[in-house]
């Protein structure tokens, strides 16, 4: 039983504005699992903080399911010092 | 890390900014790379050029060739160094506006020229530069086809990229004769433009023009263009080809009798080579077929996961056609499926298709042979466009249409036109197919009179009545 922390690094399509950043970012952190979620967008990508087990289908899924938004994984990291 | 992109595309013609676009829109990094100039081949040198020279050919034509009694024939003068400059600044407008300024529009798209070729199944190599591709999608297009017919490699020819603004292998002078090898679609418009703008034109096709399309079209064409003097040689082989800076000589089998063609210019035109030869495909990982299309799934993913192919390199593939806007359908699916899990498919069953020769023919849905070959239950009906009142009214009877329909439900399953205006009436047969209408369904449709779409109702009338009896609006 690990309690490793990983960072997933998220590419985020069709947000416009402030309101979309925290639409988006709540989206991320109702997914078990997600301790935190960080969202630009200037970059037009997040960073999630998470459990090592949350699978990216569920990161895609729930900020998908906004109707409004799109989310992809682009890579996992280990949270330095973990 | 800038060499580190979600998507990276190869090829920028419309699938890959369909693809760049969509991708873009779903939060994606995008990378195009190209090596000749933006925007690929219908653009620069395929349907927009070949469209506008066709057009002012036309106009040459009929001003010389007026089809009413009491109209005097008049000579356009033909300056084709001119006619090319504004086709090339149409050309050169169009890349500016529809590809160009749209690329510097989109969030995060990056374009790189040059020639690529994989590293690795994620790596492509262009230039000095390495590109990272997380998930990859060819859409490098396709080229002429070049035969092998002893003597060609060492003579100058023309290809279809005559049309270029800006490649060598562009024409700013129109050949005193023009010898066409082939009898596709590129071939016979390319041919009945040169005619019409003053060329003595010849063509030598391997079997009848357009063989793969239903026979009653390509044998009308031959007919109009025998009559506008243009030489048709058909079942002919080129066995030898000979030429220096006066003109070229093909050495022809035809009916097994022998005979020398010349002409003062050769234009090849013998169907399409997908661009996959040259990118390393075998470093990447996917497959190719015997004749280098990419091989992909109905969702138009290769054997790797991550690399998708789509446009004119994979070929007629579930139902595809080399066209723009089929490829531009492709781009789109291609990036739904790589950054949602829509898990599109193509679906390849209504593409209209059009050849903008004069007559123009087009072309939806199965053609009786393709209807024979499934064992299919199916009715035809051909009908001469005489029968359709604007034809009469305008003297444009040239032509038919040529309906096929499911004997079991009376769907329609195919629709080929010849005759005026085809491009445009065979949107209303596609839409129809898209809904799975059935003839009724064409015969119930109040159609606008005079028009030529009438041609599709009346069509689909000749399947119970006849036609040639028909009132006022083919009640």
């Amino acid at each position: 039983m690990t309690e490793h922390i990983v960072y997933i690094d998220l590419g985020v399509g069709g947000m416009t504005c402030d309101d979309c950043v925290v639409h988006v970012a709540e989206a991320l952190e109702s997914v078990p699992g997600v301790e935190s979620a960080s969202v630009d967008l200037a970059s037009r990508s997040a960073v999630v903080t998470a459990r090592p087990d949350v699978p990216s289908d569920a990161l895609a899924s729930a900020v998908r399911t906004t109707g409004q938004y799109n989310a992809f994984e682009r890579r996992r990291r280990a949270a330095s010092g973990e | 890390m800038s060499d580190e992109f979600d998507l990276l595309i190869l090829g920028s013609g419309s699938t890959a900014f369909a693809a760049a676009i969509r991708a873009a829109g779903l939060g994606a990094r995008v990378a195009m790379v190209e090596r000749r100039t933006l925007g690929g081949t219908c653009a620069n040198r395929g349907c927009l050029p070949s469209k506008n020279l066709i057009e002012a050919a036309r106009i040459v034509h009929e001003a010389a060739h007026p089809r009413y009694a009491g109209l005097t024939p008049a000579e356009v003068g033909v300056d084709f160094g001119a006619l090319v400059a504004q086709k090339d600044d149409v050309v050169r407008e169009y890349r500016a506006k529809k590809y160009a300024s749209v690329a510097d529009g989109l969030t995060d798209l990056e374009l790189l020229g040059g020639d690529a070729t994989f590293v690795d199944s994620h790596t492509v190599q262009v230039g000095d530069r390495q590109v990272f591709g997380d998930r990859i999608l060819i859409a490098t297009g396709s080229r002429p086809t070049i035969p092998a017919i002893p003597g060609l490699d060492a003579i100058s020819y023309l290809t279809s990229d005559l049309l270029d603004a800006d490649e060598v292998g562009r024409l700013t002078e129109l050949p005193a004769s023009l010898a066409v090898l082939g009898g596709g679609y590129v071939a016979v418009e390319l041919a009945q433009m040169f005619a019409r703008l003053g060329s003595r034109v010849t063509m030598v096709a391997r079997s009848e023009l357009l063989s793969g399309y239903e026979p009653e079209l390509g044998r009308i064409l031959t007919d109009v263009f025998q009559a506008e003097g243009i030489e048709v040689l058909t079942g002919a082989r080129v066995n030898q080809v000979r030429g220096d800076a006066r003109g070229v000589e093909l050495a022809i089998e035809q009916g097994g009798a022998g005979r020398d063609v010349q002409a003062a210019r050769l234009l090849v035109t013998t169907g399409r080579t997908p661009n996959t030869d040259t990118l390393g495909l075998e470093r990447a990982g996917f497959g190719v077929d015997d004749a280098g299309f990419v091989t992909v799934d109905a969702q138009l993913r290769t054997s790797q996961s991550h690399v998708w192919g789509a446009g004119d390199v994979i070929g007629r593939q579930h139902g595809s056609q080399m066209a723009t806007p089929v490829g531009a359908r492709q781009g789109r699916i291609v990036a739904d499926n790589a950054f949602t899990d829509a898990g599109r498919r193509f679906d390849g069953s209504v593409i209209p298709r059009a050849i903008f020769t004069d007559p123009p023919i087009a072309v939806v849905g199965l053609s009786e042979a393709e209807v024979k070959s499934r064992h299919l239950p199916a009715v035809t009906a051909t009908t001469p466009l005489a029968y359709v009142p604007r034809a009469g009214a305008v003297h444009r009877t040239t032509g038919l249409v040529k309906m096929i329909a499911s004997t079991i439900d009376q769907r329609v399953l195919g629709v080929h036109v010849i005759g005026e205006a085809a491009p445009e009436i065979i949107h209303e047969a596609a839409m129809a197919m898209r809904f799975k209408a059935n003839l009724a369904d064409f015969v119930d449709l109040i159609h606008v009179y005079p028009t030529m779409s009438e041609a599709l109702k009346i069509g689909a009338q000749a399947f119970s009545r006849d036609v040639s009896k028909l009132s006022c609006c083919a009640e």
